[in-house]
C-alpha cells in the first residue's frame, strides 16, 4: 500500500506560507487572514491515519456462457474507520459490468462488507479477472492509500453456439461404431442388400419372403454405423472487425457448434488453427474433448504473420485419413486457400465455409473504395471457382443467417453432385 | 481585476486539462486580493475572511470536481459526508480568519496577557507546521 497527498496539499501549505510571510512582511492582517481557512484544512489532512483493510474477490464460478452473466463478490472487513474505501475489479473489453466496474463505500471499525458486481459476459474468451486495485482516501480526499490486492480469478466464457438440425455427413466412414451410417454391410438397422446364406448367418437375418421365392436362404445385409473423423480446419491467419463485430469470433462459434454436434453422435473430432499461431488437436471423442476444443478455441485469436506455412507441418495423426476436413475461413489470406487445395490434392473431404466478412465492409459505391470493393468481390469469387473446379463444396455464412442454411447448401450439393 | 481575470482563465483552463495549474490560479487570485488591498493603503479590510473561505472553497469544489470524473459509483451518504466536511470546513476557516482580522483590530501594547497569547499563537502555528509535514 502506497500513500499519496493531493496536490492540494503542497498548494494550501504554500499558500498559507505566503500568507503568513507576506502579512509580516507587509504589516497586513489580510494575508494571515487568507493563510488561515488554509491551515485549518492541513490540520484536517493530518489527522487521517493509514488504513487496515482486508480485501478478498471471489467469483461464484469460473465457467459461463456468452450472453450470461457472472457475480464477482468483493469483501471488505476495515479494523478502523475509513471516509471513503474505493475499489475497482478491472475487466477486459469482452466483460462489463453495469454502472462500471468501480465502486465506493465507507467502512466504519469492525465492519464486514460486501460489495457485487454483477458482470455481463458479452463475449467469449479466456480471462483473468484481479488483482483488485483499492483506494482509501480521507473525507476530504487530501490524502489517499493506493494498492491491489488479490490473487486473479480464472473466468472461462464460453462461445455460444448455433442451433442446427442436421450436420454434414462425410464421405467415408472409420472402423468404430457410431451413429454414421456406413457404405460397408454388415449387422446394422438401414437395410442394405439381400444376398445368399451362408454357413454362420444367423436365422433373425433370413427374409423369408425371398427365401419363399427363390426356394433358397437369402438374408438381409444392413449398413453398419460407424463413427467418423471430423477435423475442424480454422483459418486464424486474418479476420475483419468492425465495432465489436469480427469474422473470427463467428468461426469460433462455428467450429463450436460443429464439434458440439458432432461429438454428440460419437464421431472424433479435431481441430488445427492454422494462422499465425499454430495450433492442433488430434481427433478424439466424448465430453473431454469438447472442452479440450472449446477451451483450445477460447485462445484463439488472429496472429499477424507472414510466414509461409502448409499442412506439412502438422503431425500425421491430426489429419487422419478419410477425415471429412470442414475449413472455416474468412478467405482472406492465400497461404490458408494453398493449404485447403493441398488437403484436397491429397485425397481428403473438404468443405469449405466461408465466414462472409462482405457485410461488416460497405464502401461507398460512388468513390474509388467503391471499385476497389468490387474488384475485392471479383477476387473471392476467383477463389471459390478454384475450389469448385476441384470439387470442392464452398458455402457462404452470412451475418444474420443461421449456420444451418450454409449446411444445408453442402448437403443439397453433395446429393446433387458426385465426389470424384 | 487583470489578475483576478487571469486567475479566473487560469482557473477554468485547469480544469479542462486534468486539474494542472490549480494552484497557481489561487496564488494568482489570492496574490490579486493582497494587492489590491495594500494599494488601497487604509484599515483592515472586513471581506478579507469572506475572500479567504471562498478561495478555499474554489480549490476544494475544483478538486471535488475533478474527482467525480473518475467514475466511481459511490454510497449516497458519501457525498453528503463530503459536503458537510467541506461545509464545517469553510465554516472553521471563516471563523478562524475572522478571529485573526479581530486580534488585528486591538491595539498593540495593550497588555502582557495579549502579547503572551500572540506569542503561544505564532508558536502554536509553527508547531502545526511541523506536525503535519511529519505526518
Amino acid at each position: 500500500m502506497t500513500g499519496f497527498t493531493s496536490w492540494r496539499l503542497p498548494a494550501y501549505a504554500s499558500l498559507a506560507a505566503a500568507g503568513v510571510v507576506a502579512g509580516l512582511a507587509l504589516g497586513r492582517v489580510e494575508p494571515v487572514a487568507l493563510a488561515a481557512p488554509f491551515l485549518l484544512a492541513l490540520v484536517a489532512a493530518a489527522a487521517g491515519h493509514d488504513p487496515e483493510v482486508s480485501v478478498r474477490l471471489r467469483l461464484d464460478r469460473d465457467r459461463a456462457l456468452e450472453g450470461d452473466e457472472v457475480t464477482a463478490t468483493i469483501d471488505l472487513f476495515s479494523a478502523a474507520d475509513v471516509d471513503r474505501f474505493e475499489v475497482v475489479l478491472p475487466l477486459p473489453p469482452e466483460l462489463s459490468v453495469d454502472g462500471g466496474p468501480a465502486r465506493a463505500v465507507r467502512l466504519q471499525a469492525g465492519e464486514a462488507r460486501t460489495i457485487e458486481l454483477t458482470l455481463s459476459c458479452d463475449r467469449w474468451g479466456a480471462f483473468a479477472l484481479g488483482p483488485l486495485l483499492f483506494r482509501a482516501r480521507d473525507l476530504l480526499g487530501l490524502r489517499s492509500w493506493e494498492g491491489d490486492v488479490g490473487k486473479a480469478q480464472p473466468l472461462r466464457v464460453y462461445p455460444s453456439e448455433e442451433t442446427i438440425r442436421s450436420l454434414v455427413a462425410p464421405l467415408d466412414t472409420q472402423v468404430f461404431a457410431g451413429n454414421q451410417v456406413s457404405r460397408a454391410r454388415g449387422e446394422g438397422i438401414e437395410f442394405a442388400d439381400l444376398r445368399e446364406w451362408q454357413p454362420g448367418d444367423r436365422l433373425r437375418r433370413v427374409n423369408w419372403r425371398a427365401t419363399a421365392l427363390r426356394g433358397a436362404l437369402w438374408v438381409n445385409e444392413q449398413h453398419l454405423e460407424r463413427n467418423t473423423d471430423v477435423v475442424l480446419f480454422l483459418d486464424t491467419f486474418a479476420e475483419v472487425r468492425v465495432e465489436g463485430r469480427s469474422t473470427n469470433d463467428r468461426a469460433v462459434r462455428a467450429a463450436a457448434t460443429l464439434a458440439h454436434g458432432y461429438l454428440q453422435r460419437r464421431d472424433r473430432v479435431g481441430l488445427v488453427g492454422f494462422g499465425g499461431f499454430l495450433s492442433w488437436l488430434v481427433p478424439a471423442s466424448g465430453t473431454r474433448q469438447l472442452y479440450a476444443i472449446v477451451d483450445t478455441l477460447l485462445t484463439s485469436s488472429v496472429v499477424h504473420s507472414y510466414a509461409l506455412r502448409d499442412v506439412d507441418v502438422l503431425p500425421p495423426r491430426t489429419l487422419p485419413p478419410k477425415a471429412l476436413v470442414l475449413a472455416i475461413t474468412p478467405l482472406l489470406d492465400s497461404r490458408t486457400a494453398t493449404a485447403l487445395l493441398d488437403l484436397r490434392a491429397r485425397g481428403y473431404d473438404l468443405i469449405v465455409v466461408e465466414v462472409s466478412p462482405l457485410e461488416l465492409l460497405v464502401p461507398d459505391a460512388a468513390s474509388a473504395a467503391g471499385l476497389a470493393h468490387r474488384l475485392w468481390r471479383l477476387q473471392r469469387d476467383a477463389l471459390r471457382w478454384r475450389y469448385e473446379q476441384v470439387g470442392v463444396p464452398v458455402v457462404t455464412w452470412r451475418e444474420g443467417v443461421p449456420l444451418a442454411v450454409p449446411l444445408e447448401e453442402v448437403n443439397q450439393f453433395r446429393h446433387l453432385a458426385r465426389p470424384a | 481585476m487583470p489578475g483576478a481575470a487571469l486567475g479566473g482563465i487560469v482557473l477554468v483552463a485547469s480544469l479542462l486539462v486534468g486539474g494542472f495549474g490549480l494552484g497557481a490560479a489561487l496564488f494568482l487570485a489570492g496574490g490579486t486580493y493582497v494587492a489590491a488591498v495594500v494599494s488601497a493603503g487604509h484599515g483592515v479590510d472586513a471581506s478579507a475572511p469572506l475572500v479567504a473561505v471562498l478561495l478555499l472553497l474554489s480549490g476544494e469544489l475544483s478538486a471535488w470536481s475533478l474527482d467525480e470524473r473518475w467514475r466511481i459509483r459511490p454510497e449516497q451518504p458519501l457525498s453528503w459526508r463530503r459536503g458537510a466536511a467541506l461545509a464545517a470546513l469553510a465554516l472553521g476557516g471563516l471563523g478562524l480568519a475572522a478571529l485573526v482580522v479581530a486580534l488585528a483590530a486591538v491595539p498593540a501594547g495593550h497588555g502582557l496577557a495579549l502579547t503572551a497569547a500572540g506569542a503561544a499563537a505564532a508558536v502554536g502555528a509553527a508547531g502545526t507546521g511541523i506536525w503535519v509535514a511529519r505526518r
